[in-house]
């Protein structure tokens, strides 16, 4: 599903975010990236977005090198990925409701088919009762778990999240990763970009570790204590 | 949160359903939810937007109004120059044969549209028409008017033509006098012809600031919207439809300015009537002032539509770059 072979990043200025990483995630599997601030995590997701572009190296997504992604691809691969951010990303002047259903829109799916998805993704994060709010009368959880609709509601093949419980409590933080969990048992492949150690060990996923952006531990699921 | 739900990827993922019907259909639909959002837009914030309408408006207008006051000035100038006739006043005792003869010859020139023959006592009635001549005609022993040929020059002849003809008369024996009128005429075409230019070049500009108000409006636009964009390309929006409702709001400022430009001319068309039928009845109609054509007055509004687009389209793409 997604394969990193030999990956640099460099930003302008020389700061080395990633270094000669390499690292595969099967289809269906769910991982999580770790490591201290400024570690890559970030990187690596924006590299997968196509936010950014590695310096060298290879990066595959279910067999397509992402290098050959010209500019006017860009939009359709990121039709195929689910993309959740810290701070949620909403449109604070669109409803709930709209929020969710953006995917399909940009999707071009027909109107009857973007609602019953849209009510179904919403439903699955508990919040269809709030489909006609704005995001700004949502608390910090909720907003998230809107931007997670967001993300799965066009059905992503790869669902991708940079600390998405980063300004969550515990208990909703430990809500949040359970769902990630169950639409990876859907066969959905799923990264999320993660420093809580805590909640890390008690997923039970596997864990890529990195410092100063390079590969320094990728620890198995079974082998997380 | 609900585990019973049906989970949306069970089904097939949405890129892979996107056909050519529904893609054709999607993009009709956008249009139109582009098309009402960005008015939406422009309705939420009255203000901005009649000042937009109104600098692009005014701009246009300005245009508009030399055209009308050019367009008038040249049939004034048509008007006043209809029957421009070239008189000859022969010289003192040449007899009407001899006047005769010399409007023969004149009327055999590829130049010369028609002579007429005026005689001493219709010289003398004319001026007895006028005010203030009768009784000092009445004094007169007899008539000392001589004979007049009146010369009319074939109908679109170049000024230099004309003036060839009215050196032929000056040569010609028994003509004493050539009077020609036609010197105003040739200068006011010399006028109307700088501030045909001068309005192009001021149409050109004022086009421009229109082009360049709309433009940064739209600019301002986007910055302001600048997460929402980052959002929309995030989440796999191609910038085509990011700008959509972009180049929507250039139709609308377009559209609105060109109506308040068209209509902004009518109204100085209409201020303009009252004098312009008082200057016409004191030329006994002879004068016909026209307005704005209707063709014009429709065609403006698109055209700034088609104007409020392309400043759309010139920044969105720039400033889409940027943010991409």
């Amino acid at each position: 599903m997604i394969r990193f072979e030999q990956v640099s990043k460099r930003y302008e200025g020389g700061h080395e975010a990633l270094s000669q990483l390499s690292f595969h995630v099967a289809p269906g599997e769910m991982a999580f990236v770790t490591g201290h601030s400024g570690a890559g995590k970030s990187t690596l997701l924006k590299l997968l977005g196509l936010i950014e572009r590695p310096s060298h190296g290879l990066i595959a997504l279910d067999g397509q090198s992402l290098a050959k992604v010209g500019r006017a691809g860009i939009p359709k691969l990121r039709r195929r990925i689910g993309m959740v951010f810290q701070d949620h990303r909403l449109l604070m002047d669109r409803t709930v409701y709209a929020n969710v259903e953006l995917p399909l829109v940009i999707g071009g799916i027909a109107p009857a088919e973007r609602g019953r998805r849209a009510r179904a993704a919403l439903e699955k994060v508990g919040l269809l009762a709030y489909e006609r709010q704005l995001p700004a009368s949502l608390s910090a959880g909720e907003r998230q778990r809107v931007g997670i609709a967001r993300a799965i509601v066009a059905k992503p093949t790869l669902l991708i999240a940079d600390e998405p419980t980063g300004n969550l409590d515990p208990q909703l933080a430990v809500e949040i990763m359970e769902l990630f969990a169950e639409f990876q048992q859907v066969g959905t492949t799923v990264l999320i970009a993660s420093h809580d150690l805590p909640l890390i060990k008690r997923m039970k996923k596997r864990v890529v570790v990195l410092d100063h952006g390079r590969l320094v531990a990728d620890i198995a699921a079974q082998e997380v204590l | 949160m609900n585990t019973s739900t049906e989970l949306p990827h069970n089904e097939t993922p949405a890129h892979a359903e996107r056909h050519r019907p529904r893609k054709f259909a999607s993009w009709h639909e956008h249009h139109g939810w582009s098309a009402g959002a960005s008015l939406r837009r422009l309705m939420s914030r009255p203000l901005g937007t009649l000042l937009t309408v109104a600098v692009m408006g005014l701009a246009l207008a300005l245009p508009l109004a030399f055209y009308l006051l050019l367009g008038n000035v040249q049939k004034m100038g048509d008007a006043l120059g209809q029957n421009q006739t070239v008189s000859a006043f022969l010289k003192s005792g040449q007899t009407g044969s001899a006047a005769e003869l010399i409007a023969t010859k004149l009327r055999d020139r590829a130049d010369v549209a028609a002579v007429a023959v005026k005689t001493p006592q219709q010289g003398l009635d004319e001026l007895a028409k006028m005010q203030g001549f009768g009784g000092a005609l009445h004094a007169l022993d007899d008539n000392p008017l001589p004979y007049v040929l009146d010369v009319l020059p074939k109908p679109g002849l170049a000024a230099n033509e004309v003036e060839q003809l009215v050196t032929d008369l000056r040569a010609i024996q028994g003509i004493d006098l050539v009077q020609d009128s036609g010197t105003w005429r040739q200068r006011l075409d010399a006028l109307l012809g700088v501030g045909k230019r001068t309005a192009m070049v001021l149409a050109a500009l004022l086009t421009l600031a229109a082009l360049l108000v709309v433009g940064n409006t739209i600019r301002m636009d986007i910055s302001s919207r600048s997460e929402e964009i980052d959002v929309l390309m995030l989440v796999g929006a191609s910038r085509a439809f990011v700008r959509r409702p972009y180049l929507y709001a250039g139709i609308w400022y377009g559209l609105f300015s060109g109506l308040l430009a068209a209509l902004l001319a009518v109204l100085v068309e209409l201020a303009l009537a009252e004098p312009v039928s008082r200057l016409g009845s004191a030329y006994e109609g002879r004068l016909q002032i026209g307005g704005l054509p209707l063709w014009l007055l429709i065609a403006v509004p698109f055209a700034a539509a088609v104007l409020g687009w392309l400043g759309a389209r010139l920044v969105s793409a720039w400033q889409l770059r940027k943010a991409a």
